[in-house]
């Protein structure tokens, strides 16, 4: 049970901070330039930043900024990649080749090109990180789902729902998806860490959050470049972003272990 | 598993054929960024531009008012439009053993001024109707209109005109009459020179990442560097104590650019009230590190054509209020402007305080970074409404008639705030038309005095230039433009003076 | 039937190539930013920018420019940086070597973590070994190259003295920008291995070579480990493809001169021929290493060969 209520409740308390943020009594902005890179102390316990700015406040506000961003981005690419490998891998044919091609593209090209393309299109903007940020992840998901619908298409118990007549959409959202789940909902979990910090990086090519707004990426980024004279900046977010991922992780596990044992008592009804 | 064995294998043939030597008591100098073309008749970016003055020689030169000196040649003016250049005697030859005549000069200028060439350098040129070779040592320069600043003009490296015949690479294997010869170019982020003085080597080695050149600097890797280090990183540096730390004041000139077309920072009490919502000495103290110097005026007050009795912009926030009030705007309707910087995370550091500083007095700023291409494209082409950037390496007072006047306005010159100002006008053509420096030098304070006023540039500060090297390297005097003519004379201390 | 497949997924590769080149091209001028403007610098008039501009060919319209870059490219010709003037194929060959060379230690170092951290994982699952190697993964994952690049060297360069803090010299100067570039890796690897292992663990085919009596070892090795390989591979292709293009940061941070950083280096100056000649490059090797990926699947999984139905 450990392994479900703490992790659990990490993610409950990430979410709730996002939500509340907007009404604590914060000043995340506050630019106080006698205090920069002053550490910690009994008063201001995570320390100021570059900018002398409070870590802590920032670090509540940077939550809400991530976890908009990392939810939106992973769940989005998720359901749309996942779905397009699966449909791919199952139709088969040339909507599977048309699939694999375009995947190859997105994966052939450098993502730092199409972010400064779509800042200059689009501008800054949460949304447009979102945007950005899907549109490169959902091939690694796609992939995924592709290449495990191609090994589990043979099973028995999908030849027998074909055999019984069940529609392809079913055969894909009941027989199909819940087997597949497992990789990629690990993978999912990770992509929490690779969003949070990919929007880090999208803000610097002007396209994510603008200053003096927070982002956990942005504060670990800009934390960063003092690591030899202030470590306390990337210490806070560095830990906040651990922390998440790891629980996400072990939500994922658990998830899949759950998953697992539906697929079983399925399994034995199929056969 | 087999494919893990395979990667053995290969790993090790790929790791034999990276290994390399070098263990040499050669200099190495940490750049930033890596020079981008080493033929001085192409190349326009900073770090270029720096190498290849030690590459190559040129004919005039600045002194520290910025006035323009013989370097190659003395020169005398035969008429307004008629320039007479005569090398000096003892000009060293080029790195091939060829002499450098006045042949190569007029080559190198010619080739140029030839619009087939494509240089990036043939229309600031433009005022040199032909060029005539005397002799081996002397040539004339027939202008098409007056032009006292002229000489300034001719401070690009002067190359063999042999070489420019057969199309040598020269981007590729430089080969000037400078201080310095090329030796190798291994990868983009190395470049190794060698001294002809006295034979020492010098590599030059890009380390983009400022904490990683810091640390490179503490580990020996490399002896020193200049500048493009966050003030922190070198307040860090200056206490250790195998390093030295020097500084000099700089000339660059950092600034707040308006466009004068928008509603809002057309207003001159809106701008004003942004020059005195600014705490430049906060942020010069606690931010730059006391690196820098607030600045009055685009050219520095030593300059020949510089302003020294401008009063400096006061920090007076009420008086920013007032100013505000005055435009019509209020707390309750505060003035909106966006913001553009390009995405170096120092400058992006900075435009946040300015964010601040100007949302404290009632503007609400809306600050947007942008990759540079992008951002430097916006503002070539006048896409701002405010934004910040500076003037590199700005010697002569030309720049005024560039950046201010009206017939300057994109694409014809870099008044790209559309700054219109019949008075300014005025005194940037009487300063043009004046015969001598004196006369000009009257109209440019004049100018910025006027510019003072109107302010289509908020001037912000000059920031220092900052060497650091090992204790037992000596003798690198920093230049006031940010140049590396130090290493002309840069050497090591030998080891029982340590 | 095996030839056909093979000339087929060449086919297709080419198309994938094609379809990145056009794709390039055609983003690479709607970005906005001009490669003129930045090369001119401050000081430039207009007579130099329409004269560059036709120096440069960019006078003239975005098809015939394209028309001429496929004749060009026809050809084998990869053009001339509009910045250096140098050939496009020789930076190409000069900074290939680099990139791969970090690319497959990167690999390695990811495999010698992931593989037995993996295994771990799955066969003491819930327990103990289970969470430690979980946490070893995360702490992976979630610390970003840009802050893993600097603090390895102020341990491995600075305090400890045996590796050399940047560039690449000597074998020794690969090791740390290859550990910053595994580690992400190795995290990603080790937990799909341990999710596709306890996929298969339970899977008859296990029970029943456990049934004939042969050690847990062998059977986990030997049949579990090649059952589970196939997500597996997907990923390492995947990621291979990613470390050859995606090293920028890890490029960047150690001043190595590979093609993630060219190519970063381009795309801020606009310098075209350049950016497209990286691009292409990079999707050549990824799109081959794709092959390969499929190939090896038919081999490990007959179920997939020919990527038809039975």
């Amino acid at each position: 049970m450990i392994r479900l209520r703490i992790p659990l409740g990490v993610i409950l308390l990430w979410a709730l901070v996002a939500l509340l943020t907007p009404v604590l009594p914060l000043a995340p902005n506050a630019i106080d330039l006698p205090h920069i890179l002053t550490p910690g102390s009994p008063d201001e316990w995570l320390g100021y930043d570059d900018l002398g700015r409070p870590v802590f406040d920032r670090l509540v506000v940077g939550a809400r900024t991530s976890f908009l961003v990392a939810f939106a981005v992973v769940s989005l690419s998720l359901i749309i990649g996942s779905l397009l490998g699966a449909i791919g891998a199952y139709a088969g044919g040339w909507i599977d080749l048309v699939l694999v091609r375009v995947i190859d593209v997105f994966l052939a090209f450098p993502g730092i090109l199409l972010a400064i393309a779509l800042a200059g299109v689009m501008g800054p903007g949460i949304d447009n990180v979102v945007i950005a940020l899907s549109v490169v992840s959902w091939v690694g998901y796609a992939r995924l789902a592709r290449a495990q619908v191609l090994s589990m298409k043979e099973r028995d118990h999908v030849y027998a729902a074909v055999a019984v007549g069940t529609p392809p959409p079913q055969i894909i959202a009941r027989h199909l998806l819940p087997l597949i789940g497992a990789p990629l909902i690990v993978e999912a979990s990770f992509g929490v860490a690779g969003v949070v910090i990919g929007e880090a990086g999208l803000s610097f090519l002007g396209l994510g959050v603008q200053p003096p707004a927070a982002s956990w990426g942005s504060m670990i980024r800009d934390g960063t470049r003092y690591m030899l004279v202030a470590p306390h900046m990337v210490i806070a977010p560095g830990l906040a972003l651990m922390v998440v991922v790891l629980s996400m992780n072990l939500l994922g596990d658990r998830l899949r272990d759950w998953l697992d044992v539906k697929n079983q008592s399925r399994k034995t009804v199929d056969n | 598993m087999i494919s893990l064995k395979r990667l053995w294998v290969l790993l090790l043939i790929v790791l034999c054929t990276a290994c390399t030597d070098p263990v040499s008591d050669a200099f190495r100098f940490g750049l930033a960024g890596a020079p981008a073309n080493l033929d001085p008749r192409f190349a326009t970016d900073a770090a270029s531009a720096r190498v290849n003055r030690l590459l190559y020689a040129r004919l005039v030169d600045f002194n520290d008012t910025f006035e323009p000196v013989p370097a190659l040649a003395d020169w005398e003016q035969l008429s307004p439009t008629h320039y007479r250049f005569h090398l000096k005697t003892n000009v060293q030859p080029f790195h091939d053993g060829t002499r450098l005549t006045a042949h190569d000069v007029k080559a190198t200028y010619d080739f140029i001024l030839n619009a087939d060439n494509a240089s990036p350098h043939r229309a600031s040129l433009a005022v040199i109707d032909r060029i005539a070779v005397d002799d081996e040592t002397s040539l004339d320069f027939f202008l098409n209109r007056p032009e006292p600043l002229f000489p300034g003009y001719l401070v690009i490296g002067i190359v063999p005109a042999h070489l420019i015949a057969a199309h040598h690479p020269l981007h590729e294997h430089p080969i000037g009459s400078g201080p310095f010869s090329f030796l190798a170019r291994p990868d983009e982020t190395r470049l190794h020179l060698l001294r002809i003085r006295d034979q020492q080597r010098f590599e030059f080695i890009t380390v983009p990442d400022p904490t990683v050149r810091t640390l490179k600097l503490m580990a020996g890797e490399i002896d020193m560097l200049q500048n493009d280090l966050p003030p922190e990183l070198v307040d860090y540096l200056e206490h250790d104590r195998m390093l030295r730390v020097q500084r000099t004041a700089g000339t660059n000139f950092s600034y707040l650019g308006f466009s004068l077309e928008d509603a809002v920072t057309r207003q001159v009490f809106v701008r004003r009230a942004i020059a005195h919502a600014i705490n430049r000495q906060e942020i010069i103290r606690y931010v730059l590190d006391n690196g820098a110097r607030p600045a009055q005026s685009l050219l520095p007050p030593e300059h020949w054509a510089g302003a020294q009795d401008l009063d400096p912009i006061t920090y007076d926030p009420e008086k920013a209020q007032a100013l505000l009030r005055q435009a019509g705007y209020s707390r309750e309707q505060p003035a909106k402007i966006v913001y553009k910087t390009s995405s170096d995370p120092f400058r992006i550091r900075l435009a946040t305080i300015l964010q601040h500083q100007l949302k404290s007095v009632g503007i609400d700023v809306d600050l947007r970074s942008y990759d540079w291409g992008t951002f430097y494209g916006d503002i070539k082409a006048g896409r701002f409404q405010m934004y910040s950037l500076a003037w590199v390496g700005i010697h002569t007072p030309d720049i005024f008639d560039y950046v201010f006047h009206s017939r300057s306005i994109p694409p014809n010159g870099a008044n790209r705030g559309r700054f219109r100002s019949t008075v300014a006008d005025t005194f940037i053509d009487h300063a043009r038309a004046a015969p001598d420096l004196e006369t000009k030098r009257q109209w440019y304070v004049q100018l910025q005095h006027h510019l003072a006023d109107a302010l289509p540039y908020v001037p912000l500060w000059y920031e220092d230039h900052i060497f650091i090297a090992h204790r037992e390297i000596e003798g690198f005097a920093i230049a006031r433009d940010g140049n590396y003519d130090g290493l002309i004379h840069v050497r090591r201390s030998p080891p029982d003076a340590l | 039937m095996f030839v056909r497949f093979l000339i087929s997924r060449i086919l297709t590769a080419f198309a994938v190539v094609f379809g990145v080149v056009c794709l390039v091209f055609f983003l690479l001028h709607l970005v906005p930013g001009d490669p003129v403007e930045v090369m001119l610098g401050e000081s430039a008039r207009p007579a130099d920018r329409a004269a560059l501009q036709q120096a440069l060919g960019l006078d003239l319209p975005l098809h015939v420019q394209f028309g001429r870059y496929l004749a060009n490219l026809s050809q084998f010709d990869l053009g001339t940086s509009f910045y250096s003037k140098r050939p496009i194929r020789d930076l190409l060959l000069e900074r290939l070597p680099a990139t791969v060379e970090l690319g497959v230690a990167a690999l390695l170092v990811a495999l010698l973590m992931a593989v037995p951290l993996g295994i771990l994982a799955a066969v003491k699952k819930e327990t103990a070994w289970d969470v430690g190697a979980t946490g070893v993964a995360l702490f992976g994952v979630s610390i970003p190259n840009f802050w893993m690049g600097p603090m390895l060297i102020l341990v491995g360069a600075l305090w400890l003295g045996w590796f050399p803090v940047s560039g690449r010299e000597g074998v020794a100067s690969l090791v740390l920008p290859a550990l910053t570039l595994g580690t992400a890796l190795a995290a990603i690897l080790s937990r799909m291995i341990r999710s596709a292992l306890l996929e298969v663990l339970n899977e008859d085919f296990m029970r029943t070579a456990r049934g004939k009596g042969l050690a847990e070892r062998t059977v986990i090795l030997r049949h579990g480990l090649r059952n589970a390989l196939l997500p597996v591979i997907t990923l390492v292709g995947l990621q291979l493809g990613a470390l050859l293009s995606g090293a920028v940061i890890t490029e960047t941070v150690f001043s190595w001169p590979g093609i993630g950083s060219l190519v970063v280096e381009a795309i801020h100056r606009r310098d075209y021929p350049v950016v497209q000649a990286t691009v292409l490059c990079i999707s050549v090797s990824y799109v081959a290493l794709n092959v390969l990926t499929d190939l090896t699947y038919a081999r490990i999984d007959p179920r997939v060969r020919l990527g038809s139905r039975p």
